[in-house]
């Protein structure tokens, strides 16, 4: 590394401040460039593209993955990871409509006043991803147990308690109380929309100005360093796929509200869609580097390629295509950035 | 401690003794076992499938026993391999993919093990029975409802449709489609926008209808391929304050869900699949096909639907009449998404 850097043709001693403050700009706003390109692009080439309605769909239908990408995030910060993330939002959807619905195998709990729904289908919601999130953390904190084997038995017990839970029927007909998320605006854009808005608010700031969000960094860089320096690792950890659950329970209980209900297959597949997500928004796999700003650009990105697809017309196949595709690119364009960075900055 | 374990080694003995004479004595009255080899357990049609083809099958003296294919071929295949070694008295197979299929067909049957196909047809190799109420022909179904009612609505054949499929690697809604579109070319004046739903999962045709509304507002119905998908698709557009029965809906599976829609006045149309008279078909002719004994082509009654047999390339094939389910028959308790499967038992066919 310092061979690289003597022998490197320009360092940064040769590069003008302001310059370098730009090209810092850049590198750390990449996801966000392209996402402006692509959406450039899209608006231009693809007819009725360009509207409102259609950015309000993107950032909507951007809800559930994103709010999952958000705890995958963390998970992954600290230097672990946590695939249970979609299964846990299908089990917290089930669980709430099978309480609350009232047509297929829900049980039709009717509360009074009945406004009670919505805050007792909540608590519900994130109690299940909290009981996730608690086993998944005790067994990779106490029993020292890889977190990509716990959180890969928790994605499949999970998804087949849903099936267990449900019998493998449809649950429909929630109270108007709890689609009020999926159904109300304000400023004309969708609740959905504002939760996913107010979730990365929260978490970026989690993340940058607080020391649970600092430490976080820290375990993902050099665990042992931290813990020596005294920092509780072994809570932080625990906490943080606590918080992951209850992200993705809170993803439940909102898909249960969109969807008017559950299926025994609700979300499946939203779990790579994350990770992609993640991956483009600069989260390192490897721990202790990542911004929930890259991360929310990534599941924007990934849910324009969607809309476009929608409106164009174009086979399924090549979403999917696509979407991995941007996964190399981003991996690519992330070792770019750290050459350049090495180089110039 | 000593005294304490050889308590419960007895006590475990005696339960594994007295379950095993209960087996048995199950067993004796039984006239053997059937493997169902259902495609997934993440859809109603499946699961209520089992319950059907085990009570119907019990009905005739047969125990079933369900192995689920998690929409996975290979493990499908896999357990075709388990089964030919347990030498079940039959195999039902609802094939995860129909073209993967054929070479466990034949690796059965040469094992001597009848293989009966229900509701996935596989045409490619022959099987000893097959009931089926034939996609194509659902898709049919519905191109006759859809161009009711949109001749009802505009007057005559004309507008814009937008079909959403399940997922495109499934063949189930590749026939439906199929069917659709070939009925529907007759109407020139019909625009058919077409997406599938990827893995089948209710929201992203919850987002496509989403979408397709905002690029196209002049569509005058939604025709999804599943019952669970219109759930979604209604809930969007009771979102995006639509009025029930604004935008038509159709869908294709007859699930409860899709009645309750058609209650709620959202839905206008369910082409039913009879998966109840399709299980109760192949306990009418188990026996004959256990046996050996010849399948006679002609009309049968199966729980109160005229359904033909026919002997085609692959077999004996029966085929049920798909049911277009509308608010003015959406209670009749011979569709199946009512939940209310008939008492009376089947009778083998004589």
């Amino acid at each position: 590394m310092t061979t690289e850097t003597a022998t490197a043709p320009h360092n940064s001693s040769e590069m003008p401040a302001r310059r370098r403050q730009v090209l810092e700009f850049l590198l750390d706003n990449l996801v966000w460039l392209i996402l402006i390109v692509v959406l450039a692009v899209f608006s231009v080439s693809i007819d009725q593209f360009l509207q409102i309605g259609i950015f309000i769909n993107i950032l909507q239908n951007s809800t559930f993955i994103g709010i999952i990408a958000v705890g995958l995030s963390l998970t992954l910060i600290a230097g672990h990871m946590d695939l249970s993330i979609e299964s846990v939002m299908a089990l917290a959807a089930m669980v709430v409509a099978l309480t609350f619905g009232t047509g297929g195998a829900g049980g039709a709990l009717a509360l009074e006043p009945a406004w009670l729904a919505f805050p007792v289908s909540l608590l519900m919601a994130l109690a299940v991803g909290a009981i996730v999130g608690t086993i998944n953390g005790v067994l990779v904190v106490r029993l020292s147990i890889n977190a990509f084997i716990v959180t890969l038995a928790s994605f499949i017990w999970a998804r087949g308690l849903v099936v267990a839970l449900s019998g493998g029927r449809s649950v429909y007909g929630l109270p108007d109380s709890m689609r009020v998320m999926a159904v109300d605006q304000i400023y004309g854009i969708p609740l959905l929309a504002w939760m996913l808005i107010l979730v990365y608010i929260v978490f970026a700031f989690i993340l940058a100005k607080t020391p649970f969000g600092r430490h976080l960094m820290m375990i993902g860089g050099n665990e042992v360093a931290t813990y020596r320096a005294g920092i509780k690792v072994g809570a932080i950890v625990t906490a943080t796929f606590i918080l992951s659950g209850m992200l993705a329970g809170f993803a439940g209980w909102l898909l249960a509200s969109r969807t008017a209900g559950a299926t025994a297959n609700l979300g499946i597949g939203m779990l790579f869609q994350a990770f992609a997500a993640v991956v483009i928004g600069g989260v390192s796999l490897k721990g202790g580097q990542g911004r929930l700003s890259g991360v929310f650009a990534g599941v924007l990105l990934l849910s324009s390629i969607q809309t476009a697809i929608n409106v164009m017309g174009m086979p399924p196949h090549y979403t999917q295509m696509i979407q991995g595709g941007l996964v190399l690119a981003a991996v690519l364009l992330d070792t770019m950035k750290n050459t350049i960075r090495r180089r110039y900055l | 401690m000593k005294a304490l374990m050889r308590s419960m080694t007895g006590a475990i003995l005696a339960i594994a003794l007295a379950a095993t004479a209960v087996t048995a004595a199950a067993a004796a009255e039984m006239k053997g076992k059937i493997y169902y080899l259902v495609p997934t357990l993440l859809d109603e049609f499946q699961t209520g499938s089992i319950d059907a083809i085990t009570k119907f099958m019990g009905d005739v003296g047969y125990e079933v026993v369900s192995l689920d294919g998690q929409n996975r071929t290979d493990l499908q295949l896999s357990q075709i391999d388990d089964v030919i070694n347990l030498k079940p008295a039959a195999v039902i197979l609802a094939a995860v993919d129909f073209d993967a299929a054929k070479t466990g067909i034949e690796k059965m049957r040469a094992a001597g093990i009848p293989v009966m196909i229900f509701d996935r047809q596989i045409t490619s190799t022959p099987s000893d029975f097959t009931s089926v109420a034939g996609t194509i022909e659902i898709g049919h179904v519905a191109a006759d409802e859809i161009t009711r009612l949109l001749t009802e609505k505009n007057g005559s054949a004309k507008g814009k449709v937008l079909q959403i499929l399940g997922d495109p690697g499934d063949p189930y809604t590749l026939e439906i489609q199929q069917g659709f579109e070939e009925k529907m070319a007759d109407n020139g004046d019909v625009t058919i926008i077409t997406h599938p739903a990827m893995q089948w999962e209710a929201t992203n045709a919850g987002t496509i209808a989403q979408d397709q509304l905002l690029t196209n507002p002049d569509i005058d119905l939604i025709f999804v391929h599943a019952a669970h998908l219109a759930v979604a698709v209604a809930a969007v557009l009771e979102a995006q304050g639509k009025k029930p029965g604004e935008i038509m809906l159709v869908s294709s599976n007859g699930a409860p869900v899709g009645l309750d829609l058609i209650r709620k006045g959202w839905e206008q149309v369910e082409v039913e699949q009879p998966m109840v008279a399709q299980a109760a078909a192949l306990a009418m002719f188990a026996d004959k096909v256990i046996n050996g004994e010849e399948i006679k082509p002609g009309t049968y009654d199966v729980t109160g639907l005229e359904s033909v047999v026919t002997i085609e390339e692959w077999g004996p094939n029966i085929k049920i009449p798909g049911a277009a389910i509308t608010k003015d028959n959406v209670d009749d308790v011979k569709f199946w998404g009512n939940m209310k499967p008939p008492t009376d038992p089947v009778m083998s066919v004589e």
